[in-house]
């Protein structure tokens, strides 16, 4: 993660294009699959979610040499604000794709997609499965909370930003989701 | 008020591993995500050097060079 904060610092400071965009390109091909699970998780249309991936990608782009901060957790908190803000446009366009949880038959089959390099044993399974249930079992509103926060990331303080919420709302009310998502599950 | 057991923390790292390894292979090569970014690399970078252009066409102005902004909200 030390070679994105680099990439991104001499990007800032680089002029010629060539250079920009061959920077660019090696900072993208370490972000995008991060943005894409943020949007992807976000969309459930398929086109819709594709567009709103390359908004995003657009945006960020546009903007990297804008970036003030100076550590890799500071790029993350400025990359995902932009994403947050573009979905945010997309909703108000489209607001019938307002968030919706992948399906749990999904999530699975996506996991069944990486056992070739990393098999899954049956205890794991088991465990993944609780996870999706977790994760799937709530509202949207409440599902959508516990996606940010324990797959994207999420601190209290970004979810808070988000949702408008003070910092100790926004912890309760992931806290109370969780509950709320157990006694859902089981 | 629940938190995640030491267990489940461990799940959901591996989910979110497996997640992400998920969508990257079912999008393997992100051609059309690396050319939006080099379309905009390149659209920022044509506007600076109009930027820097213009004040020479245009009369002295006082004004400092405009950073391009931020994404609007």
């Amino acid at each position: 993660m030390d070679d994105l904060i680099k990439l991104v610092r001499t990007y800032r400071v680089t002029v010629g294009l060539a250079e920009r965009l061959r920077l660019a390109e090696a900072i993208f091909r370490l972000i995008e699959s991060d943005l894409r699970a943020f949007v992807f998780g976000s969309i459930t249309n398929d086109a819709a979610k594709k567009d709103a991936l390359q908004e995003v990608l657009k945006a960020v782009a546009v903007s990297l040499k804008n970036f003030k901060g100076d550590t890799v957790k500071e790029f993350w908190a400025w990359c995902y604000r932009i994403a947050r803000n573009k979905l945010s446009d997309h909703f108000r366009e489209q607001y019938s794709e307002r968030v919706q949880p992948l399906p749990p038959d999904e999530l699975l089959q996506m996991m069944d997609v990486t056992a070739q390099e990393k098999p899954i044993s049956p205890g794991l399974r088991h465990d993944l499965e609780h996870i999706i249930k977790l994760l799937t079992a709530n509202k949207p509103d409440c599902s959508d909370l516990l996606w940010k926060h324990y797959v994207i990331g999420f601190d209290y303080a970004e979810i808070a930003e988000e949702r408008q919420l003070s910092y100790d709302n926004a912890r309760m009310k992931i806290g109370r989701c969780l509950d709320e998502a157990r006694s859902l599950a089981s | 008020m629940s938190e995640l057991s030491q267990k489940e923390q461990l799940a959901l790292h591996d989910f979110s591993v497996r997640y992400r390894a998920a969508l990257a292979k079912q999008h393997q090569t992100p051609e059309q995500s690396l050319d939006t970014v080099r379309d905009a690399v390149r659209e920022q970078y044509e506007q600076e050097q109009e930027a820097k252009r213009s004040p020479q066409i245009e009369p002295p102005s006082p004004s400092k060079e405009r950073e391009p902004d931020e994404p609007e909200r």
